[in-house]
């Protein structure tokens, strides 16, 4: 999986595209779209909505554009803007309304688990569906931790709450996970013939 | 190496290498479709708050020149020293409003009624002062008359120009 901070744009591109070349944005959109999606969507899980923030996300990216200084990657810089939609989401009044976020509230699992696509084979099923059992924020923490590198202190802050927050997400997602993952890989659920 | 670091770390590696988003996104021409229909409604939006800030503006306008003496068959005695009304200023503010079209691309019912009680008051001074003129009345009453007609005048193009910035956002 190419990750957004490895997505990187060449330079005459990128001024193109920030002076307005329709042919140059659209080129980026190409490079770039694929793995902002799959960010969202492992932050968020539901497809639907995972579709109506990819679009704010990059509607933003192409406003901001003419702004990029350039100071930091272009895929990080833009991994910021999904982020930010992503928790904007999952902090959102309205969602709290549908959907109690209580670290200890694990119920939603069953319901997304449903979710998975089904078009992954072997191993990444597994994965696919215990991450899809996990609570939408703790979800957000694994991914922002394991994949995306950040720290415990910058997930706290991007959620306004405490660095004791992140760890106890983390910790307890990980046992989730685990929990999960390991009856299977000790008793395989099928048979190759 | 403590065995559940060790887990945790696999963990890492297999959620790192967990395989992109099978749907693949829209491509740039959906992508800049979608992006014009969200940008209408709120463009529209815009042109509706724009209108209502001048319409509550306008009324404001009304109000405060009613307080302060308004219409009246008998206007307010002038001090002496009050200026007249800039003539070129007021010109330039008819001929604008005589450019544009009478009636807006979209009719607003209150600043409809807003415009045509406007021009009524404007109407109704214009009589006033040709008869004043006829009877040779009184230089102050005149002024204070014409300075009656420059506020209308200029309520009514904060009118006329919210509604037009209202056509060009829609």
């Amino acid at each position: 999986m190419t990750r957004l901070v490895e997505i990187t744009v060449p330079e005459a591109v990128l001024a193109r595209a920030r002076a307005g070349d329709g042919q140059a944005q659209g080129a980026i959109y190409a490079a770039v779209a694929p793995a902002t999606l799959t960010l969202i969507r492992r932050m968020v899980g539901q497809r639907a909505m995972s579709e109506d923030l990819f679009q704010d996300t990059m509607m933003t990216f192409y406003e901001r554009l003419p702004q990029f200084r350039g100071e930091a990657p272009l895929g990080a810089w833009l991994r910021q803007i999904a982020i930010s939609r992503c928790l904007m989401y999952l902090r959102s009044p309205w969602r709290r309304l549908c959907l109690s976020l209580d670290p200890a509230d694990f119920r939603v699992g069953a319901a997304a688990a449903a979710l998975v696509t089904q078009d992954y084979r072997g191993e990444s099923i597994d994965l696919e569906r215990a991450l899809a059992t996990l609570a939408p924020t703790a979800r957000a923490v694994v991914w922002m931790y394991e994949v995306e590198g950040y720290s415990h202190q910058e997930i706290a802050c991007a959620f306004g709450r405490s660095v004791s927050f992140s760890k106890s997400q983390l910790a307890r997602a990980h046992l989730r996970l685990r929990a999960w993952l390991e009856p299977q890989e000790n008793h395989p659920s099928c048979t190759l013939i | 190496m403590h065995p559940d670091l060790d887990r945790e770390r696999s963990l890492a590696r297999r959620l790192r290498e967990l395989p992109e988003e099978a749907a693949q996104p829209y491509g740039w021409h959906e992508f800049q479709r979608r992006a014009g229909a969200r940008a209408r409604p709120a463009r529209r939006l815009a042109g509706g708050r724009a209108l209502a800030t001048a319409s509550v503006l306008a009324l404001g306008i009304i109000a405060v020149w009613a307080r302060l003496g308004g219409w009246s068959a008998q206007p307010a005695r002038l001090a002496p020293e009050a200026a007249a009304p800039p003539a070129a200023h007021t010109a330039a503010m008819e001929h604008w409003l005589a450019s544009l079209p009478r009636e807006p691309a979209v009719v607003h019912v209150g600043t409809r009624a807003a415009v045509t009680g406007l021009e009524d008051r404007i109407a109704q001074v214009d009589d006033l002062l040709s008869a004043e003129r006829l009877d040779q009345a009184h230089p102050a009453r005149l002024l204070a008359l014409q300075q009656a007609r420059t506020r209308l005048v200029g309520a009514l193009v904060q009118v006329r120009y919210a509604e037009t910035l209202a056509d060009e956002s829609r």
